[in-house]
């Protein structure tokens, strides 16, 4: 008897050492098929696309504590019998969600974006939030192993737009980013990352009404563009200029800042490359106005009359301030004067 | 007494005082100016709901520039009448005569200050064009000018880009604002206030339309004018 009671204690111990109680739910899938490198479905002749989950990866991910049915809700018998339908993170990811997953940017508004218009047309190599996010390794935007983390999103996109990958690594913008600054400005900083529009939508942050706007977002920021010495009243300057009130007013083909600065291979006015360098400047402007020439590189650029940066327009500008304050003052005094006048004579001849 | 003289004239306008020449050429500035004006300030207060109002008066952004671009073609062709009217024109060229500024102008708005404050006991004795209207004359006239210039710069823009700086452009922006604003100012305090706003004219003086003015008022304010057309007998 003694010893049946100690076999079935041990065997509790044993079977609770084993971990029945906290055995991993996602074990029978795994365990059955998915843990296997060489699970693959022929999808076309000769065409296999491999149906492995790297385990560990996904226990890294956002996602480590799901059930592999909570986003293949399809999947009620395993080994399931038919092929699972695709999934979409939608599922989840919506405004108003009970489960409590994060909707930080809009990702409903991914359908209307051209990837999710691509998509819709069918067209085979547009992305889905799988070809940034990936599969099964989902890591939170912070995490730095992330694709969306803020330095990987370059490469990420990059992986489709191969030319612009690399434009943009030459910019000011991917240069800072290889030196480690994280502040530098990344692809989804001006094409935002899930609403993203063609330019000539006007909900897009590259309508040419909202380019400005979106460069302001860091370049009218005091704390990042000081930390960068970068000027930081560029912005403000241009919407004061003839360019950015035409734009502003409707007139869409005045020049906005990327008419000049170019925008995936931005470079600094020091690079002879830039076009905004003075000896390009000429050729710059002259996209617009034919008879530009090297003239049009003598003189201040994004200048505010009334600071002191702008040099002999400020001056222009204070004299004229000052002539209007002693023009104004020397009227009104003479009207004050010439009623003073009146009003003294008027009284005399009426006692006269 | 000089005062019982003045009660004794007619208050009915009926001297002709400025012909039709001028009449009609002040009509053409009033009209240019004030759409210029109106235009101009459109864009230079665009950011505020006074600009935006006077925006959408004028028909839209670009409209309100067309508006400007044909109000200063008026205002040129204007001005380029005026100097032929100066030069070749007999009657004209008396006007601008007349119009030359002197040192008795400086002393006669001298006079007129110790005048109101009580300082001096006669009025001074202005003429047909005192310090007033040469003030006005010759100020617009500078105004203009600059505004011309400066306006011709941005309108022709492209074609100058070829021959001026960079800064030029800036200027011209900065100088086109304020002389600009230097009219608006000499215009509403100075030439209104003078010819509708004062006592005595208020609200309007019709004369800037038929051009005629009362022996009264002729009397008072160009007693040197109206002294010189008596002795010639042309009251």
């Amino acid at each position: 008897m003694r010893k049946i009671i100690a076999l079935w204690v041990a065997s509790v111990v044993l079977l609770s050492w084993l971990g029945y109680g906290q055995r991993d739910p996602n074990a029978r899938c795994l365990l059955e098929c998915h843990a296997n490198p060489n699970l693959k479905r022929e999808v076309a002749p000769g065409q296999f696309k491999s149906l492995y989950v790297d385990y560990d990866q996904f226990k890294a991910s956002v996602h480590k504590d799901k059930l592999c049915i909570e986003c293949h809700t399809d999947v009620t018998v395993i080994p399931h019998q038919r092929r699972p339908d695709q999934i979409h993170c939608l599922q989840c990811h919506y405004r108003g969600n009970v489960v409590g997953a994060p909707v930080s940017e809009r990702p409903e508004r991914y359908k209307e974006s051209v990837h999710g218009k691509a998509v819709e047309r069918g067209d085979p190599n547009a992305p889905d939030c799988k070809h940034c996010h990936t599969v099964h390794a989902v890591r939170a935007h912070t995490d730095p192993r992330s694709p969306v983390y803020r330095a990987n999103i370059p490469k990420t996109c990059g992986s489709c737009h191969i030319e612009i990958y690399t434009e943009y690594l030459e910019s000011v913008h991917g240069q800072a980013l290889q030196k480690g600054v994280l502040e530098a400005a990344v692809c989804s900083d001006c094409h935002q990352e899930h609403d993203l529009f063609p330019p000539d939508d006007p909900r897009s942050s590259l309508h040419p009404q909202s380019v400005a706007n979106t460069c302001a977002r860091c370049h009218a920021d005091v704390k990042i563009m000081e930390r960068r010495g970068v000027p930081i009243k560029q912005v403000e300057a241009f919407k004061k200029s003839f360019h950015g009130i035409a734009i502003e007013f409707g007139v869409l083909k005045s020049a906005n800042c990327i008419s000049c600065h170019e925008y995936h291979k931005i470079l600094s006015s020091r690079d002879p490359r830039s076009p905004i360098h003075p000896l390009n400047l000429a050729q710059t402007c002259g996209q617009c106005h034919p008879n530009a020439s090297s003239n049009v590189a003598r003189g201040r650029f994004h200048i505010i009359p009334s600071d002191p940066d702008a040099g002999i327009v400020f001056w222009v500008y204070e004299f004229y301030r000052w002539l209007i304050i002693v023009m104004t003052s020397f009227f009104i005094l003479y009207i004050a004067l010439d009623l003073y006048g009146r009003w003294r004579h008027a009284g005399r001849s009426s006692h006269g | 007494m000089p005062s019982d003289q003045v009660k004794e004239l007619s208050e009915e306008r009926t001297i002709e005082r400025i012909n039709l020449q001028l009449r009609v050429q002040h009509l053409a500035l009033m009209v240019s100016v004030t759409l210029l004006i109106l235009t101009g300030l459109a864009l230079l207060y665009q950011d505020s709901v006074f600009g935006r109002f006077l925006i959408a008066l004028e028909g839209g952004f670009e409209t309100r520039g067309i508006i400007h671009r044909i109000a200063a073609g008026f205002l040129i062709a204007t001005v380029l009448y005026h100097f032929l009217y100066i030069l070749f024109s007999r009657v004209g060229h008396e006007e601008f005569m007349q119009l030359l500024p002197r040192v008795q102008d400086f002393k006669d708005y001298g006079a007129t200050l110790l005048y109101d404050l009580g300082l001096r006991a006669e009025r001074p004795q202005l003429d047909r064009y005192s310090y007033r209207e040469k003030f006005q004359y010759w100020s617009f006239g500078l105004f203009v000018v600059i505004m011309i210039v400066s306006g011709f710069i941005l309108w022709f823009h492209d074609w100058f880009f070829g021959l001026l700086p960079k800064w030029a452009f800036d200027v011209a922006i900065a100088v086109h604002s304020g002389t600009g604003t230097l009219i608006l100012i000499l215009l509403t305090l100075w030439h209104l206030y003078l010819v509708h706003l004062s006592p005595g004219r208020f609200p309007i003086d019709w004369s800037f339309w038929d051009g005629k003015i009362s022996l009264k008022h002729l009397q008072q304010e160009h007693p040197l004018e109206y002294k010189r057309l008596k002795e010639k007998g042309l009251l």
